[in-house]
């Protein structure tokens, strides 16, 4: 494959090797994210990209069997090391999963939450001002901000998930990772996310793994392709939809068998 | 290449790249039936040209919309977008080509009633020959996926610059020498700046090829073989 190094990468990972038990499930992974730029992870199922992402704000540290080795940096911190608390580490790097997954708490609550327990607020009006701002940057104030005290698990699946996205953002994350985040949504809300995704790289890091090759083209600028725990192909965007270097990521992404 | 999960897919490749191949069939002969009706003289056969001239048009109709259904429904990449881009190309230069076969035949049939200028029907005749064995080339290395063979045809190209540059100079001296055949050459020698011109747009779906199969079009600069722009006298 060929380098991809580059300079002042946000996020720099090298010779990562992740393993459930027996299974290696990531093979020698050597990737460099840039800041400010939207990465996709594509791959079939099974191929490491999910697996991968959630090695990034250490997820994976829930699962007993799962063992990582390897160096994964964030701005030339070692995020496994053992000073690193991993709470603090997931309020930097924010993750929006599958599945809107907002806490049975008002819609205030889930974005007052993070930025709570972490102490990003001394009073009651900066807590306002977070959540009023992670919601605008969410695109969902519109249409939230006459029911903040609601529900949130009363809002659309669409709304839901931008939901989701202001309560990750909420704690002014430099790195936000997002599994699948719109495989659960329709098509006006996957354009309304994509949308918002595309905002949200003019302040963060922006990581997303994605079953959509026409997502994957739409929203990033780098794309990497994953095959049997391996990092196939990793490069920009355009590159890889037009004339990608392996023969398994052509077949991939063209819809034949690998 | 393996064949893509869904095979409606490659069946729907496979039916653009057979209209693509017949539309190129029917161009080969076209030239040929052109210059070979002025070789002859026969009127009936350059109507024939004219004619089946809408025929290549609607098949490069036919061609875009399928292209465009595959665009819409498919949203193909990498390879398969290529080959459709190629696909478009490929159709838009042969209907060019067609329209010159026609232009031909149209010139034919004013010629038939002039006197001949002295070896200029067979020399045309050759250098469309050379051109519609370009184009039989090409479709063969555009159905191969075959770069090397696209780049061998594009090559070829200057020689037929070359039989224009010929028949140009020698258009001028007939001219010259008697100006009663100055009708006969006006028409002649637009006839043979069609052929060059097929040429040029042979060159063109050969890059395409080129393009399809490696994904980069040809850097190095096409050979140019056509000087007579730059010709003040003989």
């Amino acid at each position: 494959m060929k380098d991809t190094n580059m300079q002042n990468p946000k996020i720099s990972a090298k010779n990562v090797q992740v393993y459930y038990g027996d299974n290696h499930a990531i093979k020698d992974v050597n990737v460099e994210i840039a800041d400010k730029t939207v990465t996709a992870f594509i791959g079939p199922s099974g191929c490491g990209k999910s697996t991968f992402l959630r090695c990034l704000n250490r997820m994976n540290d829930t699962i007993d069997i799962c063992r990582v080795t390897g160096e994964i940096k964030i701005d030339d911190e070692d995020i496994y090391d053992v000073k690193v608390d991993p709470v603090q580490l997931r309020a930097k790097v924010g993750m929006v999963f599958q599945k809107p997954n907002p806490f049975p708490k008002s819609i205030y609550d889930n974005v007052a939450y993070g930025p709570k327990i972490h102490g990003l607020a001394r009073n009651k009006a900066e807590l306002d001002e977070i959540v009023e701002k992670a919601l605008r940057k969410a695109a969902l104030w519109n249409e939230a901000k006459d029911r903040l005290d609601s529900p949130g698990t009363g809002l659309s699946g669409g709304q839901q998930q931008r939901l989701c996205i202001a309560r990750a953002i909420a704690t002014a994350p430099e790195v936000l990772l997002m599994d699948e985040p719109c495989s659960a949504l329709d098509p006006i809300a996957t354009a309304q996310v994509e949308e918002l995704i595309d905002e949200l790289r003019q302040s963060y890091s922006v990581v997303i793994v994605t079953h959509s090759m026409q997502q994957a083209a739409r929203v990033s600028q780098k794309t990497a392709f994953f095959h049997l725990g391996n990092l196939v192909e990793y490069d920009d965007t355009t590159k890889i939809f037009t004339n990608p270097d392996d023969p398994r990521t052509e077949s991939y992404i063209s819809g034949r068998i690998g | 290449m393996a064949n893509h999960i869904s095979s409606a897919y490659d069946r729907d490749l496979e039916a653009i790249q057979t209209l693509v191949v017949k539309m190129g069939g029917m161009v080969e002969s076209a030239i040929l039936l052109a210059s070979q009706s002025l070789e002859t003289r026969d009127v009936d056969l350059a109507e024939k040209v004219r004619a089946d001239d809408k025929k290549i048009d609607a098949l490069e109709m036919q061609i875009n919309e399928e292209a465009a259904r595959v665009i819409a429904l498919r949203a193909p990449v990498s390879k398969d977008l290529r080959s459709i881009l190629t696909v478009l190309r490929i159709a838009a230069s042969l209907e060019r080509i067609g329209d010159y076969a026609k232009n031909m035949a149209k010139r034919t049939s004013t010629l038939v009633d002039m006197p001949a200028i002295a070896g200029s029907d067979a020399a045309l005749r050759r250098m469309a020959r050379e051109v519609s064995l370009m184009l039989k080339d090409m479709l063969d290395a555009y159905l191969r996926g075959d770069a090397v063979m696209a780049e061998d045809v594009r090559q070829r190209d200057q020689e037929v610059d070359q039989m224009y540059n010929a028949l140009f100079r020698e258009f001028l001296t007939f001219m010259m020498e008697d100006p009663r055949n100055i009708t006969a050459c006006m028409h002649l020698h637009f006839m043979a700046k069609n052929v060059e011109r097929m040429g040029d747009l042979v060159t063109n779906m050969a890059e395409q090829v080129i393009y399809q199969v490696t994904g980069e079009m040809p850097e190095e600069a096409r050979p140019k073989g056509d000087k007579t722009a730059y010709l003040s006298e003989l």
